[in-house]
């Protein structure tokens, strides 16, 4: 046991090289790779600018280059945002494109064109009548859409009753009764669903229609999720994973029980899931790399307090720094 | 990405690599750049329904390219013969077959099936039979089971018959195979309360009772594994279970379950040495119903905390909480 404690202590975080890999993620078109994952490219920026503020690394991107790129995503005949110019607006690169936009603290370049207005009209309008979400105009529901929707609508000042109120309801109809939750009512329990519905929920005050002891069966639910190894796997039974560092802890984080697992023991799975020639971490020890993974580690390795990272808000995945400014719903009047 | 091993590149591979990745690139823009340029237009014919076929075989995970290929499938709806449907279903199938993850496969294959000409019950329950298939490759596919619900709901909306006696005899059969299978198991704890209400068991006492023996089976058979252990800690509480017996009966259910707990425990400590994690946990849970209950013999709550301190330190600081509380 103290062998074993004194070994994970003794690897090292790569702060540099990781902002290296993630600097370099732009200059790989000569890669077939960056081509084929054009449809993550919006995702992709947020994820590699949240893991750069959390790295107090900010100024890596070109603040005025990566807004102009979050502009030419816009889709007009959606009104949402795409991942990439020329593909459609969805649910999920419209809220990418707000946090990316909020990070730089640049929302008002939203006013131009009325961009603003109709990328509100987008998401209200994918409300559906049981006050979940569908991705786009296609209608695949779930519980990712009412986060995403919910957070976006957060961002911009522009949440309602009208909205918030059936999209919490459709939330609590997700709670299994393991302590999980759902990617819609019926499905099984799911670590990333846990993070959208109780991120949900933090974002727009309303974690106390939880029951206290649905929060104690919440708590244990996420805190099984560790395995002897150290990471935190998405379901039982299930390999662990680096992503997971995320969505449990930030899970976790939300209903205040943090320290229901091993920090010392999770930071050394993190880190061992490092690429020490190049950077960036992957899903799992040996595996290849990603900018997914990179964020998501480094979220969690922050969340528990390791490495002098910069805070990171477990609600809202993004710094602390930023999210402090947006109002709080429900709103003043 | 998940699953992929790390590579090591030397400078002859990087360089041959480049050379590939430089014909496929140049392929791939055109092709895109065509296609997204005709989306633009909307222009919705036969050959750029080929050519997101091209695209989509490439990669799935093209979602607009999705979304164009449903708005031209809808604007030729008319002309299109059932043959075409059915070779849209193939598509999906094959792609499903490569790449069993892509959640926009699953779900163009759900707007398939719900565009599908009339929509008819046989459609369903073929997918039906699908839908087993897949999840006999991975019993766990997440994506799977989302779809298997919305295939029985559907069915059940069409023929206005109940299918839950099936599913649930459809998670039994999963279970048997594998007791670890939670997705079975989650399947079963939603059946249950469904069939208790609308009167579908017909004899409840019976099937209480069965189920007992069912998961103390399963609990002996892997008593590692915490799939059946979650399913215990639900069925243990629930109304289906403490409102079908009587109050004497409940009580003895419990103790029965604690002794059968303690006596797998008991032969693990014999076998290896140390306690079973999930055989303290659940027994601290039926002592918290009992002492709900209001029977007061001699409670180990404390004692069986304090040993999963011990035994399971990785969750260490929630004991100490249980133990604070307590
Ligand atoms: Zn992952």
């Amino acid at each position: 046991m103290s062998i074993e404690m004194s070994e994970s202590e003794n690897i090292v975080f790569l702060r540099d090289k990781h902002i290296k890999y993630i600097d370099s993620l732009d200059k790989k078109q000569e890669d077939y790779e960056y081509w084929l994952s054009e449809h993550l490219r919006l995702n992709g920026v947020y994820w590699g600018l949240t893991a750069l503020c959390l790295l107090n690394a900010k100024d890596t991107f070109k603040k005025e280059d990566v807004i102009e790129f979050v502009i030419s995503c816009w889709d007009e005949r959606s009104g949402g945002f795409a991942p990439f110019p020329g593909h459609d607006g969805h649910m999920l690169s419209t809220l990418s494109a707000i946090q990316i936009l909020a990070t730089y603290d640049a929302l008002d370049s939203m006013n131009a064109r009325d961009i603003r207005e109709k990328c509100v009209a987008f998401i209200k309008g994918n409300q559906m009548k049981d006050g979940s979400f569908q991705g786009d105009r296609f209608g695949e529901v779930d519980t990712r859409f009412v986060y995403n929707a919910i957070s976006s609508l957060s961002i911009l000042g522009e949440l309602t009753p009208e909205i918030v109120d059936p999209a919490v309801e459709y939330i609590l109809r997700c709670y299994n009764f393991d302590g999980g939750f759902g990617l819609c009512p019926g499905a099984e329990s799911h670590a990333a669903q846990a993070f959208t519905c109780l991120g949900t929920l933090a974002i727009v005050n309303k974690l106390g229609k939880l029951s206290d002891s649905q929060m104690e069966e919440l708590g244990w639910w996420l805190c099984e999720r560790q395995l002897p190894e150290g990471g935190l796997n998405g379901r039982p039974s299930k390999l662990p994973d680096v992503c997971y560092s995320w969505w449990v802890l930030s899970s976790l984080s939300i209903i205040d029980k943090l320290s229901w697992i091993d920090y010392n023991k999770l930071r050394a799975f993190i880190l061992q899931s490092q690429d020490e020639k190049k950077g960036g971490i992957s899903d799992r020890p040996e595996n290849e790399v990603d900018v997914y993974h990179t964020v998501f580690g480094i979220a969690g390795l922050s969340l528990m307090g390791f490495e002098n990272l910069d805070p990171i808000d477990p609600a809202y995945c993004m710094p602390v720094s930023v999210t402090s400014k947006f109002k709080k719903y429900p709103y003043d009047k | 990405m998940h699953g992929i091993k790390r590579r090591q590149w030397t400078e002859e591979l990087l360089k041959q690599k480049k050379l590939q990745d430089q014909k496929k690139i140049s392929e791939y823009r055109d092709l895109t750049k065509t296609v997204l340029d005709k989306k633009r237009k909307e222009i919705y014919t036969l050959e750029t329904f080929d050519l997101t076929t091209q695209v989509l075989k490439i990669n799935p995970e093209f979602n607009s390219v999705w979304n164009y290929r449903r708005d031209i499938i809808n604007s030729l709806r008319d002309g299109l013969a059932i043959e075409s449907w059915e070779d849209e279903l193939n598509f999906t199938m094959a792609q499903m077959k490569v790449f069993p993850k892509v959640y926009w496969i699953w779900n163009h294959r759900v707007w398939i099936l719900n565009n599908y000409p009339n929509s008819p019950l046989k459609i369903w329950q073929r997918e039906l039979v699908i839908a087993s298939k897949v999840l006999e490759m991975d019993a766990r596919n997440y994506h799977a089971w989302h779809y298997r619900r919305i295939i029985v709901n559907e069915i059940e909306k069409i023929s206005g018959k109940s299918m839950d006696k099936s599913e649930l005899e459809y998670t039994t059969l999963n279970i048997n195979q594998n007791i670890s299978n939670f997705s079975s198991w989650h399947q079963r704890a939603k059946l249950l309360p469904r069939m208790f209400s609308t009167d579908e068991v017909m004899d409840k006492k019976k099937f209480i009772n069965d189920e007992v023996s069912y998961i103390t089976n399963a609990m002996f058979t892997d008593a590692e594994d915490q799939s059946v252990w979650l399913y215990i800690k639900w069925f243990i509480k629930n109304e289906i279970v403490s409102k079908t017996l009587s109050g004497d009966e409940y009580q003895k259910m419990l103790k029965d379950l604690k002794n059968n707990i303690l006596a797998i425990n008991e032969d693990e400590v014999e076998f290896s040495g140390v306690q079973n994690n999930w055989c303290l946990k659940i027994l601290i849970v039926i002592e918290d119903i009992e002492t709900s209950l209001g029977i007061t013999n001699t409670s180990n709550k404390t004692e069986y905390i304090e040993q999963l301190i011990e035994a399971d330190p990785l969750r260490k600081n929630r004991y100490m909480h249980l133990l604070n509380k307590h």
